[in-house]
């Protein structure tokens, strides 16, 4: 862990942010605290998020920098690969096989103090703190104990992944960290993604906007084939290789994992991707196609990270300071003719699983068993459910079906609730008759 | 797919034996994918000029530095300022200020990539165009930010035509830019429309082949694996022989035209099933729009050969270009796909699709579509060897494989104020009122600089609250701004009231300020822009089609980062 | 920073407190509560408390693979519905659609899979697969061969595959159901 305080800001550094926080323009909002409060807020109080250090991660930090953001953390699970070089520019070839946080936010920091040698002894402008690899994966890999009080601490976060299993997991996780009693804890997440001379940045307000998880269906599916093509009748380069992956792989190693970072891995899938395609009359396999369809690579290049990071950033420094309107709340490039981008207020989904479902205080009786809350909630008029099924995040609590489950879950039924739940606790109810999933707080009486 | 192809011609030229690529297309991997080695190499050779060292004009450099550009001069006499070390990535921060810009920023840049030749620059710019204007001209495109118009119009009356100018401007939240060329021609355009696959055309060993399958008697798993094509082409020509025979003889090349006739053909193919579930009918069926949408030369096309059928004007140039599009033309005259048809086709290329198939029959139809191809290929490379140029198989099959979406841009010459745009500017305020003031703003601004107006419009730094002069040195600052605008309109133009009203206060909210997320904002834009300029892959702006006669487009791409859009003016 | 509480104080849902479930397990939870099975498949969860990997015992009443009770096992990860379920086939069958190593070929399991199809919607398209064997997009193209060429050795070959029998040097699991 990199810990390094200081500031030391020259004159003029500011010059230029300054005049937007300086004096309102025609689109700011009248809470603008124009001059030193928003410096201050800026530059001493904002704590900023980026989740990802690579292609718009080394972006994203080096503009929050510039910016005047000096409290900024940031959280890859990746180590530098060669082909990052292309576009993610705060790491060298020296420093292939390294951390992509711990190397990025060095840079960031030592960039203001290069020539001194001693970046560290001097003081630097910037307070980063990185959290290294294995620390993301173990809060990436039990969502249902991590600590809110970690994401608490921000007042905002920006993603930067090419994974949509981790934003679907960042954004359930801000919504769900959205309390009616704490304005604090609803955290603008600011997420950007790119591919090839496309790219979009969206700013999201949980529980306010469109989530994530809202435009699901909005995403390309990544190309699968069919596993009989395969199998037996490729036609495509494409199929040998699938073929020498998704059947020849484990059928040759067992349960030996692929490794799709390592080259002889790559090799082996190239070598028997080349002679399936051989045998079959079919042209076009290269070891780089091999590579790129095993490993789903996406084209990335410096100038759309460049763009989408801007965008994120910008969006960042216009909500922490209020200095101007900011982006509401998708903004889509298509450079591949022309400049072309579309903005517009992607709308928020009724029966979205994350932000859409319904949400009912319950305060019931510590001696109420499991059985008596599912009667109430199929008579109570406002809820109406029929047939309802239970769950806790950690468990079941009464599944309706199949009936292994439901024989399982019966005894619960039995059961008080303050036996089954804490105080303040959780339970999801899923039904038939609701659009997707309804949300129980309980307290007891 | 057309971006894997690419790359599977761009990388097998470079592989090792084993297959593992060089350390150096494992670098450029992800932008190989999409540019190819061709383009890479394209970028590799160019040179490009920049000025001033400012915070946008290294964002952009960034962007060409990174993926392998030739070589950059950075321009700049200046001194590092504390504002420049706040603001510009590329400088050394605080140690950097009182230092050379150029020679602080191009250190800064040249880490990222040893492969990059980049110099500093450190003459004046106006001294430069006075004394060594040749030098000017070596380069590919020169890129200029918040230059000022006197320096401008000096700078692109030097470069017409040769040398691409970039001019971009910006003050705080908002920008614009514009590039400045005669002609762009694109062969690699990565279009997302494919060739034909002439289905209501077929070629002889095609038809042929569809017209000899037994559909009724062969083996019922090869019958369910004749790939769609086949199938389509079969039913159309049973479809028009049965029409000839109780019409005129024309229907011979006709197509179902009428919502019902096209709906009894889709029935047709349907009842050419053995079992319900054959899937390769089922495509065929969903497919059969092909049999109706006569393969054509693309309007686009067509115009091209007008274009370089007439234009003698045109400059010699080393391009090739002209002479291929001679080449096509004449192909397409003299060559229909069969003497059944009366026009002319493009060649046809070999860019079939995946469908439902077994390899046998699916590799069979490509080789007789290969076939086919390599044949008009040869009648393309008599008309060529016609037009007394050397171009090589790489460049003719990337021009075949890519003529039904070949592409000519024109743009024009940078004038601060010109007579001749007034109108289309007029126009395009009622149009695109936003992005019209926006890029009037900026313009303005830049006029105002150069009469070095702006500079004692300083924004102060401290007091929380606007003080009294300040407010009127911005309200006079938007006068300024105002009367400006108006000598690029027809006298008597009203402004937009709310717009220029947001414009204008936006100018003068930061006149001077050169944002870190707005310069690499732009920094993205630009470079993009300028690779595809470089590589001439993919579609850059421009002020429309050579070869179109309306003049309804400026070229200039505009940028609000408040409200966060691009527009196209 | 922005007033957003502001914002959320004027919105109709001001004060929704959102669960801790994931939104993968709530789909989960609602696909296999709403499951409309026909009496000839059943789930099987070997750890009640996981819902994410379990069973499906296939036992067709008509066909040729009547008498037999077919297990696939489902795992499902934490970007569902994202991601299809992994569905594989437990046991070594004759089948002109599953390979030997269990493999299945059925297009919503992979190229036509998306997130709006459930659970229920892959259980009963595996069904499907036993009533009426795809014989043109095979898996077990000998299988499919045999089927479309000879189809009553075919059938022999499915009844003693079934009973376990050793077939051409392959080992078939006996499936026959109690």
């Amino acid at each position: 862990m990199v810990n390094v305080q200081g500031n030391q800001d020259w004159e003029g550094r500011y010059y230029h942010i300054d005049q937007i926080l300086d004096a309102p323009g025609p689109r700011t909002d009248e809470g603008f605290m124009a001059g030193d409060d928003v410096k201050d807020f800026l530059r001493n109080q904002a704590k900023i998020l980026v989740i990802g250090a690579g292609g718009l991660g080394c972006e994203i930090l080096a503009n929050l920098a510039l910016t005047g953001f000096k409290d900024i953390h940031v959280i890859d699970m990746d180590t530098i690969d060669i082909s990052n070089l292309n576009r993610q520019f705060l790491f060298r070839q020296k420093d292939v096989g390294k951390s992509k946080a711990i190397v990025a936010a060095e840079f960031i920091m030592k960039t203001r103090a290069r020539s001194q040698g001693d970046a560290v002894s001097i003081g630097l402008a910037f307070l980063l703190q990185i959290i290294s690899s294995g620390e993301f994966l173990r809060y990436f890999g039990k969502i249902q104990d991590k600590d809110d009080d970690y994401y608490l601490q921000f007042n905002l976060v920006i993603c930067g992944l090419d994974s949509v299993e981790a934003r679907r997991w960042i954004n359930a996780t801000l919504v769900n960290l959205v309390d009616s009693e704490n304005p604090e804890s609803l955290k603008p997440l600011i997420d950007g993604g790119t591919e090839g001379f496309k790219g979009q940045a969206r700013v999201i307000l949980p529980t306010i906007t469109s989530c994530y998880e809202c435009s699901l269906d909005m995403l390309n599916k990544p190309t699968a084939f069919p596993i009989c093509t395969i199998a037996n009748t490729p036609r495509l380069p494409e199929h040998c290789i699938e073929w020498a992956s998704v059947l020849e792989w484990p059928r040759v190693h067992g349960d030996k994992k692929m490794d799709t970072d390592n080259p002889d891995d790559i090799s082996w899938l190239y070598a028997v991707a080349a002679s399936r395609a051989n045998e079959f009359n079919i042209e076009g396999v290269t070891w780089s196609l091999t590579q790129g369809v095993v490993k789903n690579i996406i084209p990335a290049i410096a100038s759309t990270n460049a763009i989408i990071a801007a965008s994120c950033c910008n969006e960042a420094f216009k909500i922490a300071t209020s200095s101007a309107a900011y982006l509401n709340n998708y903004f889509m490039l298509i450079g591949v003719e022309g400049v072309y981008s579309y903005t517009f207020e992607h709308e928020k989904k009724g029966n979205c699983p994350v932000c859409g479902g319904e949400s009912v205080s319950l305060s019931i009786s510590r001696e109420m068993v499991l059985e008596e809350l599912i009667e109430l909630l199929t008579e109570r008029q406002d809820i109406q459910i029929k047939n309802p099924s239970l769950s806790t995040p950690t468990k079941q609590l009464y599944l309706r079906a199949p009936l292994q489950l439901e024989e399982a879950t019966r005894p619960n039924l039995l059961k008080k609730m303050s036996e089954l739940i804490p105080d303040g606790g959780e339970v999801t109810v899923t039904a038939g008759t609701l659009p997707f999933s309804l949300s129980l707080d309980i307290s007891f009486t | 797919m057309n971006d894997s192809q690419s790359l599977e011609t761009a990388t097998t030229s470079i592989q090792a034996p084993s297959g593992v690529p060089d350390p150096k297309t494992r670098r450029y991997d992800r932008q190989l994918r999409l540019w190819a080695a061709s383009g890479q190499a394209a970028l590799e050779s160019a040179r490009i000029l920049v000025i001033p060292a400012t915070a946008t004009a290294t964002s952009i450099l960034k962007n060409l530095v990174l993926p392998g550009l030739g070589h950059f001069t950075l321009m700049d006499d200046g001194a590092v300022t504390g504002a420049d070390a706040g603001n510009n990535f590329f400088l050394d921060g605080f140690f950097s200020i009182g230092k050379s810009r150029a020679e602080e920023a191009v250190k800064g840049l040249l880490e990222m990539n040893d492969g990059v030749e980049g110099v500093a620059d450190v003459r004046d710019i106006q001294e430069v165009l006075k004394s060594d204007k040749g030098w000017l001209k070596t380069f590919d495109v020169v890129i200029a930010h918040n230059v000022d118009s006197n320096v401008l119009n000096d700078l692109a009356a030097l470069l017409w035509p040769e040398t691409h100018l970039v001019v971009v401007n910006s003050a705080g939240f908002l920008a614009e830019f514009s590039i400045h060329y005669r002609e762009h021609q694109v062969i690699e355009s990565h279009s997302e429309t494919s060739a034909s696959l002439r289905i209501d055309q077929a070629f002889p060993a095609l038809l042929e082949y569809a017209m000899s399958l037994p559909l009724d008697t062969m083996d019922i798993t090869d019958h369910a694996h004749i790939p769609y094509p086949v199938i389509l082409v079969r039913a159309l020509e049973e479809w028009r022989r049965e029409r000839e025979q109780v019409t005129s003889p024309s229907s011979s090349t006709g197509s179902p035209r009428t919502t019902v006739e096209k709906k009894v053909f889709k029935e047709r193919i349907r009842a050419m099933m053995r079992k319900f579930d054959e899937e390769n009918f089922e495509e065929a069926e969903a497919q059969a729009f092909k049999c109706w949408t006569p393969t054509i030369i693309p309007i686009e096309v067509k115009e091209l050969f007008a274009l370089y059928s007439s234009s003698t004007s045109l400059p010699p140039s080393a391009s090739t270009f002209p002479a291929l599009i001679s080449a096509l033309a004449n192909f397409v005259q003299n060559n229909p796909a069969s003497p059944r048809y009366p026009s002319g086709l493009l060649p046809l290329t070999l860019s079939l699709p995946d469908m439902k198939s077994s390899t046998e029959e699916y590799v069979k139809l490509q080789k007789m579509y290969r076939a086919q191809s390599e044949k008009e290929k040869q009648v393309f490379k008599d008309y060529l060897s016609r037009e007394q140029v050397d171009a090589d198989d790489v460049t003719i099959d990337a021009f075949l494989k890519n003529s039904h979406a070949l592409k000519v841009l024109k743009g024009n010459e940078w004038k601060d104020v010109d007579p001749g745009s007034k109108e289309l500017l007029l126009d395009k305020l009622s149009t695109h009122p936003k992005e019209t003031a926006t890029h009037l703003a900026l313009a303005a601004a830049r006029r105002l600089g150069a009469k070095d107006v702006l500079s004692s419009f300083k924004s102060s730094s401290g007091p929380n609250d606007a003080t009294m002069a300040e407010n009127l040195d911005k309200n006079k600052l938007k006068d300024l701004l105002t009367a400006e605008a108006m000598t690029f309109l027809p006298p008597g133009t009203e402004l937009p009231e709310t717009e220029w009203r947001i414009v204008s206060g936006e100018i003068a909210r930061a006149p001077s300020a050169d944002l870190p997320t707005t310069a690499a904002f732009l920094g993205g834009l630009v470079a993009q822009e300028v690779i595809k300029m470089i590589t001439k892959q993919y579609i850059p702006i421009s002020a429309g089609n050579a070869a179109s006669s309306a003049n309804d487009q400026l070229g200039i791409c505009v940028v609000d980062l408040v409200e966060t859009w691009t527009g196209i003016l | 920073m922005i007033k957003i509480w502001s914002m959320k104080k004027n919105e109709e849902a001001a004060g929704k407190k959102k669960p801790k479930t994931s939104a993968a397990q709530i789909r989960v939870q609602k696909d296999l509560t709403e499951l409309d099975l026909p009496s000839t498949m059943k789930t099987y969860f070997h750890d009640p408390a996981d819902l994410l990997n379990f069973t499906l015992t296939i036992t067709p009443d008509e066909g040729m693979y009547k008498g037999g009770a077919f297990n696939f096992s489902f795992a499902i990860n934490s970007n569902y519905p994202h991601d299809p379920p992994k569905v594989k086939c437990t046991q070594t069958i004759y089948h002109p659609n599953v390979d030997l190593e269990g493999n299945v070929c059925l297009n919503i399991l992979r190229e036509d899979w998306k997130p709006v199809l459930n659970l229920n919607a892959v259980m009963v398209g595996l069904q499907y697969l036993f009533l009426e064997p795809n014989t043109d997009d095979p898996l077990n193209k000998e299988a499919a061969q045999e089927m479309s060429k000879n189809r009553d050795e075919f059938v022999m070959h499915v009844k003693s595959s079934m009973r376990g029998a050793n077939i051409k040097g392959v080992q078939y699991t006996s499936v026959i159901s109690q």
